[in-house]
């Protein structure tokens, strides 16, 4: 007992939020790495821009309630709230710093030498892109411009949550007193932030900030005042949403009442332009309740978000990765009976590299098939305009059960999932709305299909969502498998989740909240039990996040047994490397790539015995204990095989990987004398190598003339 | 190949439960699905006698619920059962009649003796059973409101018997005193060892128990972490008492965490844990066996059976007999005389098969009754009759159904008494089963009456139709001149419903 409590000790641990930062750092470190393309370059700046927003509207916000609640309690890493905001504070200064400093620095004139201009600054204007400005704000802009001034008779307005806005200083025309009044109005939304300009030199593109168009016409908006001075600012506000879910008798309406709420959250954080005149600036302190740490002078664009629509720039192929186009797998042909394809034996899908459509197919196989009973399904993140939500309500309206669990929680999707939910409820589907108090994470399809020889399930269980857009992005895995044990369990599942009893036992899926973490601490204490033992033991781990303090306990306690552990794990990470005696037997490493790592592998050695577990959950709390989450074997050996090769490959990456030191920073192997591996794209290569020569294409056509039949 | 969607739906005290099988030749029976949903009507049954509009309300939302899963599976067939919960409630005719209007499900309510045939049915499919009720056993299934116990020996169900003590009576027994005393358990404990200790008296004494063989909610979850057997599966009985005793002092939260219990306040866990420790203890077996069947599992092989579907090696009818023998021999109303009778009814039985047209099942009707037409003697001599009917109404024989075991008990009632007509038996059964009553009544007259003086005078007793006369050719050393002399009192009535006249063939044997 004495000995476990010392792997609890606060200084094996690293605080989340700060292991958070240093991930958007990684990101960022892409955005300065010269040998990708520039657009490229410019997409990641704009992931670590929305990746930051998210951040500060949900874990800085809920420091801070906590902090407002007096909570004392430490974290893993022994640091209160205030502390942890203190030091999120400083580590975000330095990340926002990099960012515009890779955005001034290298990106606006690497741009400017590929001959794309963007103009930050009105001041530098051509007469003749003036007049464009000019025009195309009377005539696109100004209408939909609502400014608000603000006196004794007008409160302050309510600023939108990451909304972009214009303070300005007015005074009136006529008065000889100088009497300071203060307007703001927001830069709309629904235009597009950047605007094509008349280029200064034929063949160039030159873009302009729509904040820019609307500065240089301000006095457009206040006709009868003179305007001292304008200068655009942003705020955040605290926008996790608390449901109180004993209480709410219908989730749908709830979340609904709340998504309205987030307008009105506490203001986190503001930026505003370096220069802003003091004036304006003290206004707007005052006004939005918020302390002097909480304000970000920004040397730049605000919101570098807007770098995402750059990326997407026509023509300039040459400056972006040449599209990848996903893959086909090998066992599924498509056009045929997918059914049949998974009777022959479990099939392994790698997502991007391999298609998604299988999936897509899957259901809309199932949902026209006669012999079809029902489909299940548990939908978290779709996409819009979803094939799979079309096959779902087609399946109903075909007759067939459909039960599909869309949760209503998943973070700032809520909006989205509540249209496709009464979207399926009309075509009769059986829709259950997320579970009280919990989190439906896990991702996995059931069709159940009465067959000659008995009704037979077929199941599709992944890591990543039933989303195929982002399926194109993030790397995942998934698993189609008829496995009677596994179908038993799948059916428990979503009997489980439309409320009724769980079952007495699993065949083989572990489920949490209930069985999860035991069952992973029972996996790691084996590997352990085996080192003592004095036989070979290691694990390897493939994860978004670890945060767990008993999971990391006991990783600690089973590296100090000897126990060889390597874990790929792309964004937090509190376990630290290199504690003498701790943790000397693990490694850490991260993989930021093109594609975003979201697969989960669970790969224990077994004195031999070896067995390899996937699903949807990481390492984190919130992941064991406040989710539905399902981790699932995988048993067949050639599927093993396959699992084990994508760890191999991510374990030997060194180009794209980036390994955690003893001192918590994390950094790029040492590729000197080493052949390079760029995990990502040699899977872009294999799947491509994977697929049957195509046989001659350009065969003449032949008739078959069919044989008579006896 | 012919595969067969059934739905198997039951009503608990405080569980209703749904499950999907496939019955095929090949793969015999094949769970597909199985959904359990938590409803409590023993709260109000047991408490208050019948069951409030709220409970009813909730269970027609989860049965119509299951009809849509059903309809889901397009399942061919559906059985769904109602446990003790209903038997006990006064607005059980109502309910059933709500529930069939709102779901479109046909509920039956299963009578305590057809509930444990069931469960029975369940445990005879698994080949352990057998070899383990050779060697004697009992089965105890413990549910929300009752508990049933039967005893085996050397394969055959000797007794059984019914208490009205489940884990979820318990509590509700309790629910009011929970918070007056320090020590819960130790109130659960007095109130079952009462129970206990008078069925151990009566019915276990010199019996030897080898296996318990554990039927019921939570005793799946307790044994889990158990080593078992390898041959058999079975567990110590001692280890598993061990385990028990360390539980019982520890708390409801305690408990439902070590057994990964979804309900971490789940009331029924100190109640189950009390009562398998001190029926485990009682019981005296070495081993305990959890085979992790229940009542779907029974509802789907009796469905099975009846259909022809799959087919039991067990001899159910012989444990039939085994009850009704035991339970003839504990009113000492067992005797060569009972044999004597047996042996005859059972010859006139086969020789008038043509006329009664009757089949097997009323066959064991006709045994059952020889064997037990004397029990009555126990308490009344003159009232005999009376009192037989009493006994075997009040005993539960595992096998027969309630209503077979009236018609057996009217057996015997009418056996020594005139035929009532049957106004006065319409409340229990229909006109048909009257007419089997009346005729096995009429056989089993007629084979008393050849041994009026119990002195089995007659050897080699053969029966055989000729026209319309049934000659009993019987063999005798002695004088049978008072059977001869009653014989045709009785032979009236056996004319009268048969329209065939029997008749005495003697055929005398010198020794």
């Amino acid at each position: 007992m004495e000995k476990e409590k010392d792997y609890l000790k606060p200084e094996y641990y690293e605080n989340r939020e700060l292991s958070w930062l240093k991930f958007n750092h990684r990101v960022l470190n892409e955005a300065r790495d010269k040998n990708i393309p520039l657009l490229e370059r410019l997409k990641f700046v704009s992931i670590t821009s929305s990746n930051l927003d998210e951040f500060f509207m949900v874990r800085v916000a809920s420091l801070k309630d906590m902090v407002h609640a007096g909570y004392k309690k430490k974290d893993i890493a022994g640091m209160t709230a205030k502390e942890q905001l203190e030091a999120i504070n400083k580590d975000t200064r330095s990340l926002v710093e990099m960012q515009y400093s890779t955005y001034n620095r290298s990106l606006v004139p690497m741009l400017h030498n590929h001959e794309i201009e963007i103009i930050d600054a009105y001041e530098d204007l051509t007469e003749e892109q003036g007049e464009y400005v000019d025009r195309y704000f009377e005539e696109t802009v100004y209408p939909v411009l609502t400014p608000m001034a603000v006196d004794a008779s007008r409160p302050f307005p309510l600023i939108r949550n990451k909304s972009l806005n214009i303070a300005a200083l007015l005074t009136k025309k006529e008065e000889k007193k100088e009497e300071l009044e203060f307007a703001t109005v927001q830069v709309p939304s629904v235009l597009d932030r950047i605007v094509q300009i008349p280029a200064q030199t034929e063949g160039n593109q030159t873009f302009i900030l729509l904040e820019q168009i609307i500065e240089r016409n301000i006095y457009r908006l206040f006709l009868n005042y003179h305007v001292i001075c304008a200068y655009p600012y942003r705020i955040m506000r605290n926008a996790d949403l608390t449901i109180d879910e004993d209480e709410a008798e219908d989730l749908l309406q709830e979340i609904q009442k709340q998504l309205k709420k987030r307008q009105w959250g506490e203001v986190i954080r503001l930026e505003v332009e370096e220069k802003i005149d003091k004036r304006l600036l003290n206004i707007l302190k005052e006004e939005l309740h918020i302390a002097q740490e909480d304000i970000f002078k920004i040397n730049g664009p605000l919101d570098l978000t807007f770098l995402m629509k750059m990326y997407g720039l026509e023509g300039k192929e040459e400056l972006r990765y040449a599209p990848y186009r996903p893959q086909r797998v090998p066992q599924i042909t498509p056009g045929e009976d997918i059914f049949e394809s998974i009777r022959r034996g479990d099939i392994l899908l790698h997502h991007p590299y391999q298609t998604f459509d299988p999936v897509v197919d899957f259901i809309r196989q199932a949902s026209k098939d006669p012999d079809v009973l029902a489909i299940k399904q548990t939908l978290y993140r779709v996409s819009g305009n979803s094939p799979i939500i079309a096959s779902l309500a087609q399946a109903a309206e075909n007759g067939k059960q459909v039960s599909v669990l869309v949760e209503l929680k998943a973070r700032f999707d809520e909006e989205n999932n509540i249209v496709w939910a009464k979207k399926l409820e009309k075509a009769g589907c059986h829709v259950i709305y997320g579970l009280v108090g919990l989190k439906t994470h896990s991702k996995i399809a059931l069709v159940v299909r009465k067959e000659e020889d008995g009704i037979r399930r077929y199941v599709h269980l992944g890591t990543g969502n039933y989303n195929d857009s982002t399926a194109k992005l993030y790397t995942d895995l998934g698993m189609f498998t008829c496995s009677e044990a596994i179908g038993e369990d799948a059916t428990a599942v979503f009997n489980m989740l439309s409320g009724y009893s769980e079952p007495p036992s699993w065949n083989k899926l572990a489920v949490a909240p209930i069985w999860l973490r035991k069952r992973f601490l029972k996996l790691i204490k084996r590997e352990m039990k085996h080192a003592q033992a004095g036989r070979e033991a290691f694990i390897k781990a493939k994860m978004n996040s670890l945060c767990d303090r008993d999971i990391i306990a006991a990783l600690y306690e089973a590296s100090a047994a000897g126990v060889k552990i390597d874990l790929i794990i792309r964004g937090i990470c509190c376990l630290r490397v290199g504690i003498p005696g701790v943790s000397d037997n693990i490694t850490v490493r991260s993989i930021v790539g093109n594609f975003l790592e979201h697969s989960r592998i669970f790969w224990f050695h077994n004195d031999g015995q070896e067995e390899i577990y996937m699903g949807s959950s990481d390492w984190m709390p919130r992941n064991l204990d406040r989710r539905v989450e399902i981790l699932f074997p995988v048993e067949n050996e050639q599927l093993m095989e396959q699992v084990r090769h994508v760890m191999e490959v991510q374990l030997t990456d060194n180009t794209k990987a980036h390994i955690l030191q003893p001192e918590g920073n994390y950094d790029k192997v040492d590729k000197r004398g080493k052949r390079l591996v760029n995990s990502q794209q040699q899977f872009c290569e294999e799947a491509k190598k994977a697929l049957p020569q195509k046989v001659n294409v350009y065969q003449d056509r032949v008739f078959i003339p069919a044989e008579p039949i006896e | 190949m012919k595969i067969t969607t059934f739905a198997a739906i039951y009503i608990g005290s405080y569980e209703v439960s749904l499950r999907i099988f496939e019955i095929s030749a090949n793969r015999k029976i094949r769970s597909i699905d199985y959904v359990r949903s938590h409803v409590e009507l023993g709260r109000d049954a047991f408490n208050k006698g019948t069951i409030g509009y709220e409970l009813v309300e909730e269970l027609c939302q989860i049965l119509k619920e299951f009809r849509s899963i059903m309809d889901g599976y397009r399942v061919d067939d559906y059985k769904a059962y109602a446990g003790s919960v209903f038997r006990n409630v006064s607005n059980e005719l109502f309910i059933l009649d709500q529930i069939r209007l709102r779901t479109r499900i046909d509920v039956i309510v299963l009578s305590n003796s057809e509930h444990r045939l069931m469960d029975y049915k369940s445990l005879a499919v698994l080949p352990k059973f057998e070899k383990m009720i050779q060697k004697g056993a009992a089965i105890v299934n413990v549910g929300g409101g009752s508990m049933q116990i039967t005893l085996f020996r050397k394969g055959a169900a000797i007794t059984t018997q019914h208490i009205e003590l489940g884990i979820m009576r318990i509590r509700e027994k309790l629910s009011k005193i929970e918070n007056l005393v320090s020590h819960y358990e130790t109130q659960i404990q007095e109130l079952i060892d009462k129970e206990l200790e008078i069925f151990k008296r009566i019915y276990l004494q010199g019996r030897e128990i080898k296996y318990v063989i554990l039927l019921g909610d939570y005793i799946g979850e307790m044994t889990k972490g158990f080593s078992k057997k390898e041959e058999d599966g079975t567990i110590e009985t001692e280890r598993f008492i061990k385990l028990l005793n360390k539980w019982n002092k520890k708390s409801t939260e305690e408990i439902s965490v070590e057994l990964n219990l979804t309900n971490e306040h789940d009331p029924l866990i100190i109640p189950s844990v009390v009562l398998y420790k001190r029926l485990t203890e009682e019981l005296g077996a070495k081993y305990i066996w959890v085979p992790g069947v229940n009542i779907s599992d029974g509802i789907v092989c009796d469905y099975a059976e009846k259909n022809r579907m799959i087919h039991f090696e067990h001899d159910f009818e012989a444990d039939v007999l085994a009850a009704a023998r035991n339970l003839a021999e504990r009113y000492h109303g067992y005797s060569s005389h009972t044999e004597a009778v047996l042996d005859m009814t059972v010859a006139i039985f086969d020789a008038m098969k043509k006329v009664h047209g009757m089949g097997k099942r009323e066959r064991l009707l006709l045994q059952v009754a020889a064997i037990l037409h004397d029990c009555g003697r126990y308490v009344s001599l003159v009232n005999q009759s009376e009192c037989s009917y009493q006994i075997i109404m009040a005993s539960e024989i595992i096998g027969m159904t309630h209503l077979e075991r009236e018609m057996a008990a009217s057996t015997v009632k009418y056996n020594s008494q005139p035929l009532q007509p049957y106004s006065s038996v319409s409340d229990k059964m229909s006109q048909a089963d009257y007419m089997v009553v009346s005729k096995l009544t009429a056989m089993l007259k007629v084979a008393n009456a050849m041994d009026r003086s119990h002195r089995q005078k007659f050897k080699n007793v053969k029966a055989v139709l000729r026209e319309r006369e049934l000659m009993i050719t019987v063999e005798s050393a002695e004088s049978i001149v008072l059977e001869k002399g009653l014989f045709s009192a009785y032979a009236n009535s056996f004319e009268e419903i048969f329209s065939v006249k029997p008749r005495i063939k003697e055929k005398k044997v010198f020794q």
